[in-house]
Formats: structure tokens, sequence, C-alpha cells
């Protein structure tokens, strides 16, 4: 086994010269590197991608929520659309687009600089009212594509905004979505970030967030995986200001071969921050669900306070789960506490509902939006959540007509 | 007909018999009280009547309007109109209270060829109801029985027995864990829902509930049999001289 691989076909000269870039010369991350051990890369690596130049997207798909009084900036393939977005922030609120530095950080990143088209960069200077939806759409033409979303965030201080993330993509040819968000939180300003990712079930989804929230900021995040065939989503926090604060949640809910990652670094640099982690899973078919969460405390972060719980339920003997915690504390006055179990439905609460007249199905489905409930519960925003709430109650009808077929 | 019929039923737990010969018929209107010391089969009556896993029934028959009870999974007995009110009412993490008696309500409409109660309607209902039992209505947003004191959990099962309103509704073990007030309420409850259409069976340890919800007819159970019936002065009975002579001449 290698320790990454080879791509250069996936990505190389031909990819770039259609573009007209410089090539990307890096290479994925293979089975042997630590990160990337539950969630082996080989079938991508596999495919030679084009870019999308063939096929053209003319209307957000059905299937992305329309939040009440939102705004909307749309990308199709990575690059942003006018044409059908809603730019009109309000106020408190700046969009830009710009060229991606090519910056270090992971192959993954780099790839997204050497490809990203441009980068959507939001500019917070106030407290926004508008909620800000972003939608990236996925569409491959006659070829497997690859897109490479950029966004930026950056909250000024005091400044605060919410911001919603629908991925979704068409059915077809398979794609690639490889996003990075750079965030960076103010100080004392407020973030929240709702990302829903609802892929193809074809497609793959790299993602990667890299966070930074200065002393007294507030960075409230909830990621939801419904789909794809190969998701992962990473996020990298760093609490970089004394009293920052950090909540990240998420839920996933996988059936037939799906597979979906959650990463998550919390780095805890200065003293008296607060992080906390609720991620809950739901897991049927031949899927398979990995959680890994590491928490860094170093040695000036006293008086840090963070926790993490990862839950996973089993719908059925099939599917496989790996939650893999690391506390590095550095620190010697500090509460950290993690938590992770598995389990399946109780029998008895399953014969509670059914001895109320509800049908094996809906009782199974009560009982599952309510095992992820106390993560969904966690987002303080309630338009969102319950939007959320439709798409796992969406999710859980698939399902049982799924299993009915 | 008798409404529900139970003959001659047996039935095992894990290869061990509990039931050995239970024959009852519940006409209409009727409340009839099961009484008996503690292991004799109460609760697996219930629980077979209810349709639980686990309980295998080996011989014998229940019938509710003539139908094959035996036949329909726990959930179809239901809607058919069996009600089980639990000894001890499960707590169910994330599901409201409000979500979940919605979710049956609508089963059970369903069923009857109603369409879905809408949201307003639903909300006037269970204020209505919620106030006629004393419990306070905000409730129903709370998680499924969480929390819940021995005494709400109580409560909150009368309150989805007046919302479903069954044709046969067993009450296993209703007090325990009740003090004397909350067996006030729970019982004036289910004295409101006494119809000429609808049966009770009481399942109960000691004679105390009984003075709230009257029973028409008494039954002892002991070694998975009943062994004596009459009316209601059968609990005094008991009450007074215990279940000894019982469980030795069943023995």
């Amino acid at each position: 086994m290698k320790p990454s691989l080879i791509t250069e076909h996936s990505f190389g000269e031909a990819y770039a010269k259609r573009l007209g870039v410089a090539p990307w010369r890096g290479n994925l991350p293979g089975p042997k590197v630590e990160e990337w051990r539950f969630t082996p890369l080989r079938s991508l690596a596999k495919i030679v991608f084009a870019p999308a130049d063939d096929v053209d997207v003319d209307a957000v798909p059905r299937t992305v929520p329309v939040i009440p009084g939102a705004a909307r900036l749309v990308l199709v393939n990575g690059a942003y659309r006018k044409e059908l977005s809603d730019a009109n922030l309000g106020k408190g609120v700046e969009f830009s687009q710009g060229k991606v530095a090519a910056k270090e950080g992971s192959s993954l990143i780099a790839l997204n600089a050497a490809y990203a088209p441009e980068s959507l960069a939001l500019h917070v200077t106030g407290a926004a009212k508008k909620i800000i939806h972003i939608i990236s759409i996925g569409a491959a033409g006659a070829a497997p594509t690859a897109l490479h979303p950029r966004i930026t965030v950056t909250a000024e201080a005091g400044a605060a905004v919410t911001l919603v993330e629908s991925h979704v993509g068409l059915p077809g040819e398979t794609y690639f979505s490889n996003p990075v968000a750079s965030i960076t939180v103010g100080e004392g300003a407020t973030v929240r970030r709702y990302v829903s990712v609802d892929e193809d079930s074809e497609a793959f989804h790299l993602a990667t967030s890299l966070v930074k929230v200065a002393g007294g900021g507030t960075y409230e995040a909830f990621h939801l995986g419904l789909g794809g065939a190969l998701t992962r989503q990473e996020v990298r926090i760093a609490l970089t200001g004394e009293n920052a604060s950090v909540r990240l949640n998420g839920a996933y809910a996988l059936s037939g071969t799906s597979h979906h990652d959650f990463t998550t670094v919390m780095d805890h640099v200065m003293p008296s921050c607060a992080s906390s982690q609720v991620f809950k899973g739901v897991v049927d078919g031949e899927s398979h669900g990995v959680y890994q969460g590491r928490i860094h405390v170093a040695r000036d972060a006293q008086k840090t306070d963070a926790r993490q719980v990862h839950k996973a339920l089993f719908l059925s003997r099939g599917p496989q789960i790996d939650c893999k915690p690391e506390l590095e504390i550095y620190a010697d006055d500090v509460q950290c506490a993690h938590g992770a179990a598995t389990g399946e439905i109780d029998p008895n609460h399953m014969f509670y509902l059914e001895a109320r007249g509800i049908d094996p199905e809906p009782a199974r489905a009560l009982l599952v939006e309510g095992f992820l409930a106390d993560a969904v519960n966690e987002m303080s925003d309630e338009v969102v959540r319950d939007i959320f709430g439709v798409a796992i109650g969406t999710w859980l009808k698939r399902r049982a007509v799924g299993s009915h077929a | 007909m008798a409404l529900l019929e139970i003959k001659n039923l047996y039935a095992s737990v894990a290869g061990k018999e509990i039931l050995k010969g239970i024959t009852l018929k519940l006409q209409p209107g009727e409340v009839h009280a099961i009484m008996g010391p503690n292991g004799t089969g109460k609760s697996t009556l219930s629980n077979v009547i209810a349709g639980r896993d686990g309980y295998e029934v080996t011989k014998g028959e229940v019938l509710l309007d003539g139908e094959d009870v035996l036949a329909m999974a726990a959930d179809e007995r239901a809607r058919a109109g069996i009600f089980l009110a639990f000894q001890y009412p499960v707590e169910i993490p994330g599901v409201t209270t409000s979500a979940f008696l919605k979710t049956a309500l609508n089963a059970k409409r369903r069923q009857e060829g109603k369409p879905e109660i809408d949201a307003m309607e639903f909300l006037k209902l269970v204020k209505a109801k919620t106030a006629q039992l004393g419990m306070p209505y905000d409730m129903i947003k709370r998680a499924l029985n969480v929390g819940f004191s021995g005494g709400e959990k109580k409560r909150a099962e009368v309150l989805q027995m007046t919302m479903l309103e069954p044709r046969v509704a067993i009450l296993d073990e209703t007090d325990s864990g009740l003090d004397i007030d909350a067996l006030r309420v729970v019982s004036e409850g289910v004295n409101s829902l006494r119809s000429p259409d609808r049966a009770f069976l009481v399942i109960t340890h000691y004679q105390r509930l009984l003075d709230y919800i009257v029973p028409d007819h008494v039954h002892v159970l002991a070694h998975g049999r009943i062994v004596a019936s009459g009316g209601k002065e059968l609990a005094l009975e008991l009450e007074a001289e215990g279940y000894a002579k019982y469980l030795n001449a069943a023995a």
C-alpha cells in the first residue's frame, strides 16, 4: 500500500489544460495516512475527471429548500452563477469574488486552490439580518467532473451572520465536490453556519472547513450528511482568543453503501474557551459511518471546557461505524469529556408506539428522528432547524420506500 | 356478542407456561377487575392481549367483536380498539409527546378513513383533554414520559386513552406508584371514559383502585388461572382476607 494515491491522470495536464491553468502536482491521501484510514479514496482515485464545460444548469433543483427571506448565492460546478442567485444580501454583509490564493494546507486544499474558479468571499461588517443561503450544485456532463467551490467568510469584530449551505447535485455521471470554506470569526463576532450535504447517490464530497475564532467570538455550526456515495466533512477549528466559544454539531443518516466521515479538530490555543460537539448518526444497509474527533488543548489554554460526544444507531446489522476520539491535553486546569456509544432501536420503545396504533415503519422513523433530535436541537435558528428536520424526515421516507422495494 | 372474549388462553414466556387456560368475557359497558398476587400472570395477560413480542400463545383465542386478535400485529390491535395503559410507561428521549400523540391519532383516523387532523384542531383537542385531566398543556412539548413523575406518567397514559378512545382499555397496575391525589385524578379520567360501548379490564394488586373505579365483575388470578369470580364485594373480601386461600386452592 502506498502512502498516497497517484492521481496525476485524474487531475493532471489534460485537466489543467482544458481549464487553462497550471496543473496540480499533488496526490490524494492514501490509506496509510492516519486521518484517512477509515475513508479510503481508492475508488475516487480511479476516476478520470474532466471539466464539465458541456453541461448547463438553468434552475436550482427543487429538493433545495427555500428559506424565507434569505439571500441566495448559487454555484454551479463551483462557479458563481449570478442569474440563479438573489445576491441582495441586506445590510451588514458584502460579497465579492476573487482569485484563490494557492496556499499551503492539505492536498485537497491545494487541489481546490489549483482548480477553484474564483472564491466567493463574504465580508460581514455588522449584524446581518438576512440568512445567506449558499447552494452548490454539482453536474457532470458526458464524463465525470470535479468541482472545487471555495468560500471565504470574514466576520469583523462584533458582527453576526447566519449561513446555510446546501450541497446537492444532479444525477448522471459521477461528480466529485471538493469544497473548501475558510471562516474567520472576529472578536465578539457570531457566525452560525448550517451545512447540508445531500449529494447524488453516486457522488463524492470531500469538504474542508477551516475556522478561526477570535476572543469572545462564537461559532455555531451544524453539519448534516444525508447522501452521496462517499462524503467527508472535515472541520478544523482553532480558538485563538480568550473566551471564544464553539458549538459544532452534526448528524448523518446513511443507507445503501453510503460512506460518511466526520473529522473534527478542535484546537484550544488560548485560555477560558469552550467547545462542545454533539454528533449523531443513523446507519442502515451496508453503509459506513466514521467520526474522528480530536481535541487539542495547548499548555497555555487553562480553564478550557471541551466536550465531545458521538452516538450511532444501527437500523440493521449490515453497517459499520468507526469512532475515534482523541484528546491531547497539555494544560492542567481543564474540563474535557468525550463519550461514544452505539446501539439499536429499543424494542420496548417500538412496542410502546405500536401499542398506540402506530405502524412499525413510522414508529421507527419517529424513534430515529428522536435519536437525532439532541444534535439537531442544538441549532439555535428555529427556521433552519425545521428545514433540516424535514430533510431528515424525507430521508426516512426514502429509506422506508427503499426497504420495501 | 361479547366485546372482548378470551377463550381458554395458554401462554408462555421463554418456554415457561404462565397462563394456563384463561376464559373471560367482557360485555360492552362493563368494567372487569383482575386481582391477584405478584407473579400469577396478570401482566402476562395484558401483554398477550396487546401483542408484545416474547409471549407465546400455545392455545386458546382472543376475540374482539368476534375478530381474531391474536392474528393481528400489535399496531393493528391498537387500531382495532385495544388500548394497554402500561404499568411502566417507557421514556422516549427526543420524541415529543405532541408528535407522538399526533402520529398515533392520525394512524387511527387513517384506519377509519378520516383525513389527518389539522394542526389547530389537534391543539384544541389536546388543550381540552389536558385541562380535563388537570395536566399542564405544556407537557406535550416535552419528550415522551422523559423526566415525568410516576403520577405524570400515569396521567399521560390516561390522556392517550382519552384521545384514542379505545373499545377495550386494559389498565395494567395503573395504581402502582400513585399517591392518593394522583390516583383520584387518574380514576376520574378513566371513569369519564366509561360508556355503554366500551369495556375495561382493570388489573391490580390492591383493592384501593377499585374504590375509585368500581368494577362490575372481579376475578382472582392465581397460578395462571382464574380461580374465583364475583361482584365488587369480592375485592373487599380479598382486601380483608388476602389471597392465601386462593393460592392454596389453585396449587
